[in-house]
C-alpha cells in the first residue's frame, strides 16, 4: 500500500507462504505467559492441591505408557523421571507453598523445582549441568498438566495470528482451529513454520520483528502475504480491493484444478510432481492439487510432539494415516534431527549443522532406528510397492552400508515373526552433503534411489548458515556450484540406472523447476501449494527449450548470470 | 526410640558418573525399603537420602566424600545394604 490512510498501520515482513487473508488479529505475547508468583485465597487451597495431585498422576501415567515400548536403557531413564516426580520432599514442599504461603499451583511447582535447579547450578559440576535441563523439562511438563488448559489459546475461526515464533506442531493445532493467516516476528522464509504454512495453504509473513509489539488485537486486518504486509485498521477501499483479489485467486485455483490433468511438456515428455509433507492435515491440499504421491514425508514431528508421540504404536498410526489418505508412492525420510531435539541432555554443539544429526545420530541411537524401521516396514507390508525409505544427512558410503544392514536385520526379524513385509522396499539417500554428489557414482552402487535435498546442499556447498541474518544473502539456491553438484549426481544416477528426484525449495520455484527438468530430472517433490504454479510453467514449455535453458545455466559462473539467462530466456 | 543410636559412616563415590540420575534413583529406591531415616552429608549440606532430588542436587562426582547417617530400628541392615550398593558402583558401570 503506497498511501496508508489515517489509522491504517502497515507491518512489513518477508513472504513465508503466499496468499491473502482478511480476518481478526490475535497477538500472542509469549512473555506474558511466564510464571509469576500469584497469591490465592484460603478457600482455593484445596483446588490447587488437587490440581497438583492430578498433574502428578497424569504425568506418571504418561511415563508408564511410554515405558512399555522402549528399550531397557531408555526405560530406565524414564524410571528415574518417575522417581523424581514421586519424590516425597518435592510433594511436601509444593503442598506447603500452596497451603502455607498461599501461592497458586503453577508457581508452587515452578518455585520448588527452581530451588533444586539453583542448587545444582551452584555446584558448578559440569557433569550435573545437563541434569538442569532435565529438571526444567519435568517442571514445565508438570506445570502444563496442572494448569488445566486454562492457559490454552482461544481462537476464533479466520484469525490472523501474530507471534514471535511457532512450532510446527502448534501451527497444525491452530490450523485445525481455523486460523487463516500467520505473522511471525522471527524466522526466515525457509523456516520450518513457513514451509508448513505453505503446505497448509496459510498465508504467512516472517521476519516482521515488531509485529507483537506494534500490532494489537482487532476486529479486522488484511494480510497480503504475497507482498509481505499486514495492514491493520484497513480502510473500506482497501478491504474491497483485497476481497476482490481473494475471489480472483480462488477462481484461478479452481480453473487449475479442472484443467491441469496431464503432467507433460508441450512436446509430450512426462514429469511427476509430488508433495513434501509432514502432517496428515497437509494431505488435503496435496490431494486437491493432484500430487502424484508424497515425495518427501518428514517424520520429525513424531519426535517434536513430545515424547509421548514416540511410541511405535503412534508411529504405526501416523504412517498408516498417510498411506491410506493418499494414492501413489510415499517416500518416508528417517528421523532427521540434531541431537538437541532428541535428548535434552545433549550438550550444545558449536556447529549443529556440521554435527550429530541425521544418519550419524540414527546409527548411534540404534534402538530408535530399529523401532522406526520396524514401524515403516510393517506399513510397507500392508501397502506393498508404495513405500520408499530415505536416509538423511549421508556423507559416507559406509553409512549407507550400515543402515542397510540394520534394515535387513529388522526385515528378517519381522519375517521370522510371521509379519508380512515388502521385501523389495527401496532404500535411498538424500544427496545434501557435497561428498555424496562428488562420489555419486560409488553411492549409486549401494542405493536404490537418490533424492537431492537442495536446501542443505546449497547450505553445505556455499558454507552458509541460512539462519544467520548477516550472511543469509550468500544462501543462493541458484548458484552455479549447486547446479554442478546436481549435474554430477544426475549423470551418475543415469549411468547406473538409479532413479533420481529433487526435493527442496529449488524444485518449487519456476527457474529451478525448468532447469531441473531440462537436466533430465523429471521427478520433483515440492510443497503442495507450489504444485499449480510449477505445473503450469512446466507444461507450457518443450523439452527442447528446457535443455537449451539448462545448458546455458550450467555455463554460468555467478548467480546473477543465472538470473540474467532466465530473464532473457523467459 | 528413646535411646536411638545413630550410625555415621564415611563413604567415597566410586563410579565414574558420580551420583547421577540413575545411581541416585537406585540409592533412593533402596533406602526407601528401610524404616530408618537416611541422611547424606556433603560439604556442609545435609539432604534426605530418600529424596531423589535431594541426592541428585548434591552433584556428587566420582571421588566425592560423603557421610551417610542412618537412624532407626533397622539402621544396621540399611547401612550395609546401602554400602554394598555404593561399592558395586550401583550396578551401572561399563554399560
Amino acid at each position: 500500500m503506497s498511501n496508508p490512510k489515517p489509522g491504517e498501520k502497515v507491518i512489513k515482513g518477508l513472504t513465508g507462504s503466499e496468499g491473502i487473508a482478511i480476518g481478526p488479529v490475535l497477538v500472542v505475547d509469549e512473555k506474558r505467559k511466564r510464571i509469576q508468583p500469584r497469591k490465592i485465597k484460603a478457600d482455593a487451597i484445596y483446588v490447587h492441591l488437587q490440581r497438583f495431585a492430578k498433574a502428578k498422576a497424569a504425568f506418571l501415567k504418561e511415563l508408564d505408557e511410554l515405558t512399555l515400548n522402549l528399550d531397557k536403557k531408555t526405560a530406565e531413564i524414564l524410571e528415574t523421571q518417575k522417581h523424581i516426580i514421586s519424590d516425597r520432599e518435592i510433594e511436601k514442599k509444593i503442598n506447603s507453598v500452596i497451603e502455607v504461603e498461599l501461592y497458586d499451583v503453577e508457581y508452587a511447582i515452578y518455585g520448588t523445582f527452581n530451588e533444586f535447579i539453583e542448587r545444582l547450578r551452584e555446584s558448578g559440576s559440569e557433569l550435573f549441568q545437563q541434569r538442569i535441563v532435565d529438571l526444567e523439562n519435568l517442571r514445565d511438563r508438570l506445570i502444563l498438566l496442572a494448569c488445566d488448559n486454562d492457559r490454552e489459546l482461544e481462537i476464533e475461526k479466520g484469525t490472523i495470528l501474530v507471534l514471535q515464533d511457532i512450532s510446527p506442531t502448534d501451527l497444525v493445532t491452530y490450523h485445525e482451529k481455523g486460523i487463516k493467516g500467520l505473522v511471525m516476528d522471527k524466522g526466515g522464509v525457509t523456516s520450518h513454520a513457513a514451509i508448513i504454512a505453505q503446505s497448509l495453504n496459510i498465508p504467512c509473513i516472517v521476519s516482521t520483528k515488531v509485529g507483537v509489539r506494534h500490532a494489537s488485537n482487532s476486529r479486522k486486518a488484511v494480510l497480503d502475504a504475497s507482498s509481505g504486509e499486514l495492514i491493520l485498521n484497513p480502510s473500506r477501499a482497501v478491504l474491497t480491493e483485497f476481497k476482490k483479489k481473494i475471489r480472483d485467486l480462488n477462481k484461478a485455483q479452481k480453473a487449475f484444478i479442472k484443467a491441469g490433468e496431464r503432467s507433460e511438456t508441450k512436446d509430450g515428455f512426462p514429469f511427476h510432481l509430488r508433495a513434501n509433507i509432514e502432517f496428515q492435515q497437509e494431505l488435503i491440499l496435496a490431494n486437491e492439487f493432484k500430487a502424484e504421491g508424497i515425495g518427501l514425508l518428514r517424520t520429525e514431528a513424531l519426535l517434536f510432539g513430545g515424547m509421548s508421540k514416540r511410541s511405535e504404536i503412534e508411529q504405526d498410526k501416523y504412517y498408516d494415516s498417510i498411506l491410506s489418505g493418499m494414492s501413489g508412492p510415499v517416500t518416508i525420510r528417517l528421523f532427521d534431527v540434531g541431537g538437541d531435539k532428541l535428548h535434552s541432555q545433549t550438550p550444545d554443539e558449536n556447529n549443529p549443522f556440521l554435527g550429530w544429526r541425521g544418519v550419524r545420530m540414527l546409527l548411534d541411537e540404534k534402538a530408535m532406528l530399529i523401532s522406526q524401521f520396524r514401524s515403516i516396514l510393517r506399513c510397507a507390508g500392508k501397502y506393498p510397492g508404495r513405500i520408499r525409505i530415505l536416509v538423511p544427512m549421508v556423507a559416507l558410503v559406509e553409512e549407507v552400508v550400515q543402515v542397510r544392514k540394520v534394515m535387513e536385520e529388522v526385515q528378517k526379524a519381522l519375517m521370522d515373526a510371521g509379519i508380512p513385509i515388502d521385501e523389495s522396499v527401496p532404500l535411498g539417500i538424500m544427496v545434501e552433503v557435497p561428498s555424496v554428489a562428488l562420489l555419486a557414482d560409488k553411492f549409486a552402487k549401494e542405493v536404490d534411489f537418490f533424492s537431492i535435498g537442495t536446501n542443505d546442499l546449497t547450505q553445505y556447498a556455499l558454507a552458509v548458515d541460512r539462519g544467520n541474518e548477516r550472511i543469509c544473502s550468500l544462501y543462493q539456491q541458484h548458484h552455479p556450484s549447486v547446479w554442478q553438484l546436481i549435474k554430477a549426481t544426475v549423470k551418475a544416477a543415469n549411468e547406473n540406472a538409479v532413479p533420481v528426484s529433487v526435493c527442496g525449495e529449488l524444485a518449487g520455484n519456476k527457474l529451478g523447476a525448468l532447469c531441473l527438468l531440462g537436466m533430465g530430472v523429471n521427478d520433483l517433490s515440492i510443497s503442495p501449494a507450489s504444485i499449480p504454479k510449477v505445473k503450469e510453467v512446466l507444461t507450457s514449455r518443450s523439452m527442447l527449450e528446457l535443455r537449451d535453458f539448462s545448458e546455458k545455466v550450467l555455463d554460468c559462473s555467478t548467480t546473477e548470470q543465472v538470473h540474467e539467462v532466465y530473464g532473457s530466456w523467459d | 526410640m528413646l535411646y536411638s543410636e545413630m550410625i555415621k559412616k564415611k563413604v567415597t563415590i566410586l563410579n565414574s558418573s558420580g551420583l547421577h540420575a540413575r545411581p541416585s534413583a537406585a540409592l533412593v529406591k533402596l533406602a526407601g525399603q528401610f524404616k530408618s531415616d537416611f541422611y547424606i552429608h556433603m560439604y556442609g549440606y545435609r539432604v534426605n537420602g530418600k529424596s531423589i532430588l535431594g541426592v541428585m542436587t548434591l552433584a556428587a562426582e566420582q571421588g566425592a566424600e560423603l557421610v551417610f547417617e542412618v537412624n532407626g530400628s533397622d539402621e544396621k541392615e540399611a547401612l550395609n545394604a546401602i554400602l554394598e550398593l555404593v561399592e558395586n558402583k550401583f550396578g551401572m558401570e561399563d554399560e
